[in-house]
């Protein structure tokens, strides 16, 4: 039995519900993304097509409370979990700083193909939300998966190519 | 290796494509399609999640309920202290309002702030009013209560004022009827069931006379500081002191200088002039207030009293023209005990200005005398035309 990936699905897991209990509480405008860090955080010890697929069923998930834009989500993951899975693959060591800047670039990409795909937002909108809130929830994202992994480091080992 | 290598990266690739093209399809569905795919992932997988999220939604509106219910709690309390504090400086800014009214001319209002360092005996107050408003020293500083006390020190645009309580306080006094005299000083002892911070002394009154406990004390005049009859304070009782030629007397100061806020200074061209009527102006008109009510009361009584009684002499005048046996004269005297039944309503006036009389004690007398005799008139002129009447129809007889 592999114990990485079992423990890896139990984290995953364990962030999926985060996002939908403590998001809840916190209500920040710019709110952590627990399903981007689950995402990234599996992504990255998995192939890059299983990492798509994760993304799919995340983003599936994710738009069945949003019916409005359904499959905007599930399109972003997909992206976002396979050019993680691909990007660490190729470059990436295991650096907690560097961590940090693809988690934040993987939220940033979700968040500019939701909105984009969704149709949501339009004009001086669309841009205050891309620069703005994005940024922002992706930097918060960013440090809230930092500390993710540095706490669950000693527990996980990372694919190496 | 290679190969094998090459194979699972195309793998990969045709997974993501796979996976875009799942997403993408999901996109462009239409609604109908959309929404029951949709609801069965909320039914099946997404449902505990579903679960979790409203059960944290709630808590985070159960928690910025009670935060929102502690802030208005707190809001109305701070409000209740608010307009506490605004009802008493609204009621001392009225009598102020009042005592201008009454004084009329001759006087600078300013507000009265409290020296920064706490004192458990105020005996200096801040006035914001100099030099500039005509305030000059020795002005005397008055409440709507009375004495305050006078100013020190006057500068352009501020003045410190002395109070009662002050130790170089002195004011020239009299009883409220002229008939004793004396000079007020602070009582400076402390104690007396911890009330005597801010009690004063009427010393030098002549020992022939004797002031007995709630004589009103009042500024004499003399000296020229202070115009003569603003309040001082009232008689508790008289002190044992070692000179045997003068009394002295404990008072009661009018004003709590702890509680002044808002004050009066009489500029000097305002100081010769006498006051006495300003100060008992105010319980006057309150018991002419009284009065008026009244009056208005027993006047309408006396209206729906003469009323009946015409109508009921009007019956007996008739009465005759039915029953000619009757006497006339037993007629008129039945007629005239009725109208002679209002008499006894003077004792329903004189009720009324006891019952006045209980509540102003000094300044009733007046309106008393003015209800009694409209009373009085009218019942005695009720009386005099009825009582005539019935002479006359005798006479004619």
């Amino acid at each position: 039995m592999n114990w990485n990936a079992v423990r890896t699905a139990v984290i995953c897991a364990i962030l999926i519900v985060l996002h939908y209990t403590v998001r809840p509480l916190l209500a920040w405008n710019a709110s952590i993304d627990f399903l981007i860090i689950a995402l990234m955080f599996g992504a990255v010890r998995m192939r890059p097509g299983l990492a798509a697929l994760f993304g799919l069923a995340l983003g599936l998930v994710s738009d069945s409370l949003s019916p409005g834009a359904f499959g905007a989500a599930a399109l972003g993951m997909s992206i976002v979990g396979f050019g993680a899975s691909w990007l660490k693959a190729v470059f990436f060591a295991d650096n907690l700083a560097l961590n940090g800047f693809f988690i934040f670039l993987g939220k940033w990409t979700f968040d500019l193909i939701f909105v984009l795909v969704g149709h949501r937002m339009h004009g001086a909108e669309l841009f205050m939300q891309i620069i703005v809130w994005s940024s922002l929830s992706a930097a918060i994202t960013a440090v809230a998966g930092v500390l993710a992994v540095a706490l669950l480091r000693p527990l996980m080992e990372v694919r190496t190519a | 290796m290679a190969r094998a290598t090459r194979l699972s990266s195309r793998i990969d690739f045709l997974l993501f494509i796979g996976c875009v093209i799942v997403a993408l399809v999901t996109l462009v569905l239409p609604l109908q399609m959309r929404e029951p795919l949709a609801e069965v992932l909320r039914r099946s997988v997404v449902a505990p999640l579903v679960n979790l999220q409203s059960n944290a939604e709630r808590w985070h509106t159960a928690w910025q309920l009670s935060e929102e219910r502690t802030a208005r709690l707190d809001s109305a309390v701070m409000r209740g202290f608010n307009s506490v504090a605004l009802q008493s400086e609204n009621d001392q800014l009225r009598k102020l309002l009042g005592l201008g009214a009454r004084v009329r001319t001759g006087f600078v209002p300013a507000e009265a702030v409290h020296n920064a360092v706490r004192e458990d005996v105020v005996t200096t107050l801040t006035l914001t009013a100099g030099t500039r408003a005509g305030i000059k020293v020795y002005s005397p500083v008055v409440s709507p209560e009375g004495v305050v006390g006078l100013v020190q020190t006057a500068d352009p645009s501020i003045s410190i004022a002395i109070l009662f309580s002050h130790p170089d306080f002195r004011a020239s006094a009299m009883s409220g009827d002229g008939s004793s005299f004396g000079i007020v000083y602070p009582h400076l002892q402390q104690g007396l069931g911890g009330t005597g911070e801010y009690l004063l002394e009427l010393r030098g009154v002549p020992f022939r006379t004797t002031l007995s406990a709630g004589t009103m004390i009042y500024t004499s005049g003399l000296g020229g500081t202070f115009p003569r009859g603003i309040p001082i304070g009232v008689v508790l009782r008289e002190m044992k002191t070692a000179e045997g030629w003068t009394r002295t007397y404990l008072l009661q100061p009018s004003v709590n200088p702890a509680k002044v806020n808002s004050v009066m200074v009489l500029i000097p061209q305002r100081s010769p002039q006498r006051m006495d009527n300003v100060w008992q102006m105010v319980a006057r008109v309150d018991s002419a207030t009284r009065g008026v009510v009244n009056g208005a009361d027993s006047v309408a009584r006396h209206a729906v009293a003469d009323s009946v009684k015409r109508a009921a002499a009007d019956s007996a005048q008739r009465a005759p023209t039915a029953r000619p046996a009757a006497p006339t004269s037993a007629s008129a005297r039945a007629d005239s005990t009725p109208r002679r039944a209002p008499v006894a309503a003077p004792a329903d006036t004189t009720a009324r200005p006891r019952r006045a009389n209980t509540d102003s004690a000094r300044p009733v007398r007046p309106v008393r005398r003015d209800s009694t005799r409209r009373d009085s008139l009218r019942r005695d002129s009720s009386i005099r035309r009825d009582t005539t009447r019935p002479d006359t129809t005798t006479r004619r007889r």
